[in-house]
């Protein structure tokens, strides 16, 4: 088969099913491709088969280039998958060790929103790459916090590489491409992101990754077929364990049940990986804050170990309000504590010299 | 004969007297010409049947003659059954039943076939020009009570011959009754009452001491409506002067006017139509609830329902403090100097960021959510916080501070305000500039700048928060510990 063939047949688009039984039943991808331009395959429009030269010229407007499946270069770790795509469009880096996956439901809650970047931000400071699929919710949320540790992250779309889906993850997309990260999809420029790409897609997340952490996923959808599916093709399975009687927890808890690990924080899941990936490739990077927080301040970090609102925090440490507010600012600003939606937590462990273990929160 | 009579009408909330000319030809015509000019609406070209109706039915002949009554300033469009009361007394006047000097009055009412006087909303405009001209003013008596809050030498008829007879000095007609001048409305809310919130506490006690205004984020049932019915109760009381513009912007809407201490609190609701929040109407233009909650609160529960086109619509009011509403032959400016307090969920469910119950929105709609309230009128508000929700522990506690605790700190931050010229919620970069800082509030700003996405303009919010913390320590300079609590409550959304 021709390098020119495989690339006319992959840019017609086509569910990568249909394109394998297609290439099965006809001999080659080039038998496949003249069957398509004589107007003989139900659904391609004959006018629209475009020839290498075209591709090629389509490659480059969109800042891409084909990666063909027995080529240096080409992941070796797909080979698992019973149907690896044929050709990958890549931008970006193409990671050729696996990497760690993070997958969950787009209709996340706060809880997952935060284990998943707290997961991301372990697994990029370990220096393993972090697959995920660009997706709002727990893929969005896992590659932000890819980008706070500077680790590289791999995104497979469902879509052509020149078209960003969700648009709000624009930014996202492009600030993984600026740290190192990489772009794949399986699908030509130009490719809509139609519901059905995304199954084929999810196919190569988890062929990347020789780990596959689930943080939410509720009973139907796609990210628990992700799972299983990734425990089909051998990959080693983690599931945050959430609340049993919360939607979005259901499928990581059964998912616990049929045998994943439970992930019961970012520390552990890194000593689960290097069970699997072997130990970390980069040391753990703590970061340490020059001046050690105060006693008022320092009282806010323990206490906030937990999300916590600032009444919460002012009634449990006795402090005033005002004293405790002007403390969450100044620790917001020193990258020690984020607030979001109004519940207040600290970022990263602290480092142990400077804050007692949890319970003995100082006095003022 | 020519006769003449003055009455009052509202432009805006401005009361302006209306001088009711009446002129009655010489000569008995075949038939009666009866004509009123001046800009007169449908319901004054009425008036002419029900003052003919009136002075018959009081026992005065009504002979055919050629009649025009001009109502001036003749370009003012008038509207209402107000005038139907002087231009009686005017033709009465002009037919020499009554002597010349006994028009020397202000006059308005509503006149009924049997001539009965009702009483009509202008009261207090009309005792506020009866006051200046020092006249005395004459309303049906049902309506007395609020032309007597302007403290003029006011008096109630209830028929067109009483106010004859106390036009001719026969009769003094009914004076007000002492306690007519109505009292505070009782609190709304009184802090006392609302346990927990120690955040949202401190915000509203900030929001109140500089007039920022104040966007309270938080779940269904948090209390975020509870709070902000306690705003009105902890701002420094109205003077006299304010409590009587007040009342005029209430008399002007219609609604029954009330001289109190408290300032306004309004609060309306989400599908209320822009006229009816920023004034107008068809014809003589009437106040809307900006101009209601004037000197006072306007309270926006659930903002994000508010329907965009009008929450723009509002931003430049509150900045400047007037609505200007045109019309045809008429423009006016109502004021509408508010301290705004809106309330909003963090998502369309309301349970984002709870601790217990999860929230059941798409990411997507949330986002949709937002930006529904993104943009320049959340720019407008100093102060964002969130209000969660109240556990059982603080519910059994105890309240906290009551109001009138809190409003005498608002009052000593805001005399120091008055002090410097403006209100906190006013001062713009230059004035902010000519502040005294701390030295280190420079730095604590860029690095929030860098680190926290503040705007140019936030950092503007931020100092002004900051002077107001500053206010209610009675500190001259603002230190970073004013400016870092004023970055932690502008945080929310």
């Amino acid at each position: 088969m021709s390098r020119e063939h495989r690339l006319e047949l992959a840019f017609l688009g086509l569910h990568p099913a249909r394109t394998a039984s297609l290439v099965e039943r006809h001999g080659s991808a080039g038998a496949v491709v003249r069957l398509a331009r004589r107007g003989r395959l139900e659904g391609v429009d004959p006018g629209r088969v475009r020839g290498a030269a075209d591709c090629r010229g389509a490659l480059e407007r969109a800042g891409c280039r084909a990666v063909f499946d027995g080529e240096p270069g080409y992941p070796a770790v797909l080979g698992d998958l019973g149907d690896p795509p044929d050709v990958l469009f890549v931008r970006g880096v193409l990671p050729e060790t696996p990497g760690v996956a993070v997958v969950g439901t787009r209709r996340c809650t706060g809880y997952g929103r935060r284990l998943a970047a707290a997961c991301g931000r372990a697994i990029a400071a370990a220096g393993w790459p972090l697959v995920s699929g660009l997706a709002r919710g727990i893929d969005g949320a896992a590659h932000r916090g890819t980008i706070e540790a500077c680790g590289v992250g791999v995104v497979v779309l469902g879509s052509g590489s020149d078209v960003v889906y969700p648009a709000e993850h624009r930014d996202l997309h492009d600030a993984l491409l600026a740290t190192g990260g990489g772009v794949i999809t399986e699908y030509p420029p130009g490719t809509r992101p139609n519901g059905w790409r995304f199954p084929p897609r999810n196919r190569i997340i988890s062929g990347l990754s020789a780990a596959v952490v689930v943080v939410e996923a509720a009973v139907t959808g796609g990210a628990l077929v992700t799972a299983m599916r990734a425990g089909e093709q051998g990959r080693v399975l983690f599931a945050v364990p959430g609340d049993v009687d919360r939607e979005a927890s259901v499928g990581c808890n059964l998912l616990i049940r049929d045998g994943a690990i439970p992930v019961l924080g970012a520390d552990d899941l890194v000593e689960g990986l290097s069970l699997v990936l072997g130990p970390p490739l980069r040391t753990i990077r703590q970061e340490v804050v020059a001046d050690a927080p105060d006693g008022v301040d320092r009282a806010v970090l323990a206490a906030a170990r937990q999300p916590v609102a600032p009444d919460d925090l002012a009634a449990a440490l006795g402090l005033p309000v005002p004293t405790v507010l002007a403390a969450v600012a100044r620790l917001e600003l020193g990258g020690r504590l984020s607030a979001d939606e109004g519940l207040l937590l600290a970022r990263d462990r602290p480092p142990p010299s400077s804050v007692s273990p949890a319970g003995g929160v100082p006095g003022r | 004969m020519f006769a003449s009579v003055t009455s009052a009408a509202l432009v805006g909330v401005r009361p302006r007297p209306v001088r009711v000319e009446a002129h009655a030809g010489e000569i008995a015509t075949d038939r009666l010409t009866f004509n009123i000019v001046g800009l007169p609406d449908a319901s004054i070209r009425e008036a002419r049947q029900r003052v003919q109706s009136a002075i018959i039915a009081t026992g005065h002949r009504f002979p055919s003659r050629r009649i025009t009554v001009n109502l001036a300033p003749a370009d003012l469009p008038k509207a209402g059954s107000a005038y139907d009361l002087p231009i009686a007394l005017g033709v009465l006047a002009a037919f020499g039943v009554m002597p010349m000097a006994s028009t020397e009055v202000i006059a308005l009412g509503e006149l009924a076939l049997d001539g009965s006087v009702r009483a009509v909303r202008g009261g207090l405009a009309a005792g506020i020009v009866a006051g200046r001209r020092g006249l005395p003013c004459i309303v049906g008596s049902d309506g007395l009570a609020e032309a007597a809050l302007s403290g003029a030498d006011v008096r109630g008829v209830t028929s067109l011959a009483h106010a004859i007879a106390v036009c001719t000095g026969r009769d003094p007609g009914e004076l007000p009754s002492g306690d007519a001048v109505a009292v505070d409305p009782p609190l709304q809310v009184d802090l006392a009452a609302i346990r927990g919130q120690a955040t949202a506490r401190r915000a509203i006690e900030v929001a109140a001491a500089g007039g920022h205004h104040l966007l309270l984020a938080g779940p269904p049932g948090a209390g975020k409506t509870m709070l902000a019915r306690a705003m009105p109760g902890i701002l420094p009381d109205l003077t006299p002067s304010e409590a009587l513009e007040v009342a005029q912007a209430h008399a002007a809407g219609g609604r029954p006017p009330v001289v109190g201490k408290r300032p306004p609190f309004r609060s309306p609701h989400h599908s209320a139509t822009p006229a009816a929040i920023l004034g107008g109407g068809s014809g003589v233009p009437v106040p809307g609830e900006l101009t209601l909650a004037d000197r006072g609160v306007l309270f926006l529960d659930e903002l994000a329902e508010f329907p965009t086109h009008l929450l723009d619509t509002l931003r430049q009011p509150i900045e400047e403090g007037w609505v200007h509403i045109a019309r045809k032959g008429i423009s006016v400016d109502f004021p509408c100097r508010i301290q705004l307090v809106a309330a909003t969920n963090p998502c369309p469910c309301g349970y984002l960021g709870d601790l217990r119950v999860p929230c059941r929105c798409s990411p997507h709609s949330v986002d949709r959510y937002r930006t529904r309230l993104s943009g320049p009128l959340l720019d407008r508000f100093d102060l964002r916080v969130t209000v969660p929700r109240v556990g059982a522990a603080q519910l059994l506690g105890l309240g906290g501070e009551p109001s009138a605790v809190v409003r005498s700190r608002v009052a000593t931050a805001r005399g120091l305000q008055h002090h410097r010229g403006t209100l906190n919620r006013s001062l713009g970069r230059e004035a902010l500039d000519g502040l005294p800082w701390a030295s280190n509030v420079g730095r604590l700003l860029a690095t929030a700048m860098d680190r926290l996405g503040l705007t140019a303009r936030g950092w503007d919010r931020v100092r002004r928060t900051a002077r107001t913390i500053a206010d209610l320590q009675g500190a001259a300079v603002a230190s970073g510990d004013h400016v870092e609590e004023a970055l932690a409550l502008r945080g929310a959304l």
